[in-house]
């Protein structure tokens, strides 16, 4: 019982050792791209071979997809791999595996440069017949990472400058059978196909099509001889050794590859080079080199200093326009306020200034205007002072008195309604009737016209609807009709001026007219333009002003010549019911 | 205003009448001018008063050179043309020169500025009330002359004639061919329908005419 258990504790003791001593099982790992089973038939031969060549050892067959034979490698669960060209670059990157062998097609061509693409057309698609005429076509593969096939071909479309990805109408991978892919170009479900060299060829000679339907693009025969191919040549598969595996091992599985008969088209011979798989990864950017896609910004920065920098100075310089622009606008709009703030100012000034002359024009009038109450009022005062002191006519004084306080009230009001007038102001729009000024300017003109014989008859319609304007302005408009028309009028033994306002559903308008002799076309062309004058004393700016005035609100001021005189007109909107 | 229109059967009272258009100025020339005692009327045109003057009256205008209508100054030359008596005070609010030369050398009796002075407005207007008199006066007696000479023969008249140029009684007899006693006859009735007290007061009656 003792004498068991010890036995038992030496053999699990040993058991490790034994294990490692037994080398008795040699793990090949196979790109097994179309299933195990394929995989495992396809290379039967020369496992067999191995097998037969190495008898201690017993051989066994791991088929595993891209991903599962890179993680043996990396378990190092295989001692050796069978891969297609560019897995075994990406692995010989990744782990340090080692070819011994590289695949040769044939006895004949025991070259291993013999993976290449076909990219096929229907023969009847006369269109195509170069990669080139591949943009904008529909294109048909097998799978985006298979080598032999796609990946070829896409470098080959890279370097004239087709990314079958963005400059095609898209890429049906359809995966196996490759046959497939055939099948597709022939219905016509796609443009052109994807497929490894010889594959036409071999179902030609299977009898699956006829050779003369289909053309191969930029179909050539490489150097060595072989199929139709659109590509480079590439090295087949390698037969490689895992780090870890002893090399004198390596060296009896590479010399039991080497000796190998040819067996169903499989034939192994001296490792070549595989740069071109390199060469085209790096083109590609795929695979180990596939971080030139992901390259670090330090990367891109050392890479592209000279632009970066040039990028960096741009956009300093385009900050700096920005900020300067931003500085330019808003001085430019200070700029552009205070001159609006000047030109308001100046405008007001002139207008101010237009009533000044408008009133110096008036002012021997106006002075007349103001001398007669004050006439009256010294004869009031010289009528009271005699009845006082002939002690006479109480009533009489009493009477005077009160006259006195008219007159002088009568007085005060032409004072306050010239200072009105000539009162630096801004204008202010109000609801207004139009009356209203128009009888203030009448009032200011009376004197004018007294001095002057010129007889003023208005017709002032009622309800008349009201308007918005400047009270001031509008009396200045008026006021400029009516001197204007005096004016014209000197000299002349018929001298009436005719003032009207009547008004519509839409607008009050107002007409002054006058007996005068008319005006010429002359002055009809340039009545109001400013500076435009007849007068010796005038200023040229009352009908300029004046329109402006009445066109600032909205109305429209115009002239009218006759046989019969001259006739002014302006309007203005009338506001309707609602809005006064 | 009521200026008093206070008409008289004396032909010779005068009147005041004031043409201006302003209202105010033409009440406080007649309130001022009432302390004259004398009639005022008030116009406010040119044409106005036109329409209401009686020619042949005597008085004063106080008369506004600048008037709508008729001007002042026309309203003289209107006045002149019609041989009127009325004296004419022009007052003007703007010292006018030409226009005062004008007035004056039409016979204006002054021209004054308004406001005036009121001692010099008044005396200006009394003065010119006084002429106006004067003339009426005058035209009145001669007119009360000519009426009494209307009332002779023609050989009164003729015999008249000659007494005023101091004839003696023979000398007329002579020229008129009729006898002295006739003359003596005629003599008598023309000092007696002429109310002439002497010859000498007759030669200045019918010089009054002339």
């Amino acid at each position: 019982m003792l004498l068991g258990r010890l036995l038992i504790l030496v053999a699990l003791c040993l058991l490790p050792v034994l294990a490692r001593a037994e080398p008795s099982e040699l793990r090949i790992g196979i790109l097994a791209f179309r299933g195990a089973e394929r995989a495992e038939a396809e290379w039967e031969p020369t496992l067999r071979h191995l097998g037969a060549n190495l008898p201690e050892y017993a051989l066994r067959a791991v088929p595993l997809d891209l991903d599962g034979l890179a993680g043996a490698v990396r378990d190092e669960t295989v001692d050796f791999v069978i891969t297609n060209p560019g897995h075994y670059v990406e692995l010989e990157a990744a782990e340090g595996i080692i070819r011994i062998a590289s695949l040769a097609a044939s006895a004949e061509t025991v070259t291993a440069r013999n993976v290449a693409s076909a990219v096929v057309v229907r023969a009847s698609r006369t269109d195509l017949r170069r990669l080139a005429d591949l943009r904008g076509t529909r294109l048909a593969a097998v799978a985006p990472e298979a080598f032999g096939g796609f990946r070829v071909a896409w470098r080959e479309m890279a370097e004239i400058g087709i990314d079958p990805f963005d400059d095609t109408s898209g890429v049906d991978f359809l995966g196996f059978p490759i046959e497939r892919v055939v099948e597709a170009v022939a219905s016509g479900a796609a443009d052109a196909g994807i497929v490894r060299a010889c594959l036409l060829e071999q179902m030609a000679a299977e009898g699956k099509l006829r050779a003369e339907d289909f053309r191969v693009l930029d179909g050539r025969i490489p150097p060595g001889g072989g199929c139709l191919t659109s590509t480079r040549s590439y090295p087949d598969w390698p037969f490689a050794k895992l780090a870890h595996t002893p090399d004198a091992l390596a060296k009896r599985v590479a010399v039991a590859l080497l000796t190998m008969p040819v067996r169903d088209g499989h034939a192994w011979t001296v490792p070549v080079d595989y740069q071109p798989v390199h060469e085209l990864f790096r083109a590609l950017k795929i695979g180990p080199y596939e971080y030139l896609r992901h390259r670090s910004l330090g990367q891109m920065a050392r890479d592209y200093w000279p632009f970066l920098a040039f990028a960096a100075l741009a956009a300093l310089w385009w900050l700096i326009h920005v900020a300067r622009v931003e500085v330019l606008v808003r001085r430019r709009t200070e700029e552009l306020k205070a001159a609006h703030e000047e030109a308001r100012r100046r405008r007001d000034e002139m207008e101010h200034g237009a009533r000044l002359a408008l009133l110096g024009e008036m002012a021997s009038s106006l002075a007349h205007e103001i001398n007669q109450p004050l006439a009256a009022i010294a004869n009031y005062a010289n009528g009271c002072q005699r009845r006082l002191t002939a002690h006479t006519d109480p009533e009489g004084v009493a009477e005077g008195i009160g006259q006195i306080a008219t007159q002088a009230e009568r007085a005060a009001g032409i004072v306050r309604r010239m200072r009105a007038f000539v009162r630096k102001r801004v204008p202010e729009p109000h609801i207004l009737d139009l009356n209203d000024p128009v009888r203030e300017a009448l009032g200011l003109f009376q004197a004018i016209a007294a001095r002057r014989g010129v007889t003023v008859s208005a017709f002032l319609a009622d309800g008349l609807g009201m308007v918005r304007a400047d009270r001031v302005q509008m009396e200045q408009v008026v006021l400029n009709l009516l001197q204007n028309a005096a004016d014209a009028m000197a000299g002349r033994d018929d001298r009436r001026i005719t003032v009207s306002t009547w008004g519509d559903a839409e607008r009050v308008r107002l007409s002054v007219a006058d007996s005068g002799p008319g005006l010429s076309a002359e002055a009809l062309a340039h009545l109001f333009e400013p500076f435009f004058t007849t007068k010796p004393e005038g200023l040229g700016l009352g009908l300029s002003l004046s329109r402006g005035f009445v066109e600032a609100h909205g109305g429209r001021l115009w002239a009218e010549s006759g046989p019969d005189g001259a006739c002014f007109h302006f309007t203005l909107p009338r506001l309707r019911e609602d809005a006064s | 205003m009521n200026c008093g229109n206070c008409g008289s059967p004396d032909p010779c009272v005068p009147t005041i009448h004031v043409v201006d258009d302003d209202e105010a100025i033409r009440h406080s020339l007649a309130f001022l001018l009432k302390s004259l005692g004398v009639p005022v009327e008030c116009h406010p045109s040119a044409e106005a008063f036109l329409a209401a003057r009686k020619p042949g009256k005597p008085g004063c205008v106080v008369l506004d050179v600048r008037m709508p209508g008729m001007s002042g100054l026309e309203l003289q030359a209107l006045l002149n043309r019609a041989g009127e008596t009325l004296g004419i005070v022009f007052l003007s609010g703007h010292g006018d020169i030409p226009m005062a030369v004008q007035a004056m050398s039409d016979g204006a009796v002054h021209f004054l500025e308004k406001p005036c002075n009121d001692e010099v407005l008044l005396e200006q207007v009394e003065r010119a009330l006084n002429r106006s008199r004067d003339i009426c006066g005058r035209a009145a007696a001669a007119q009360a002359v000519q009426r009494r000479v209307d009332t002779l023969t023609q050989r009164e008249k003729d015999v008249m004639a000659l007494v005023v140029q101091g004839k003696p009684n023979k000398v007329i007899a002579f020229e008129l061919d009729i006898s002295i006693k006739t003359v003596e006859v005629h003599r008598a009735h023309v000092m007696e329908k002429m109310q002439a007290d002497s010859v000498a007061d007759l030669t200045r009656m019918l010089m009054a005419t002339a």
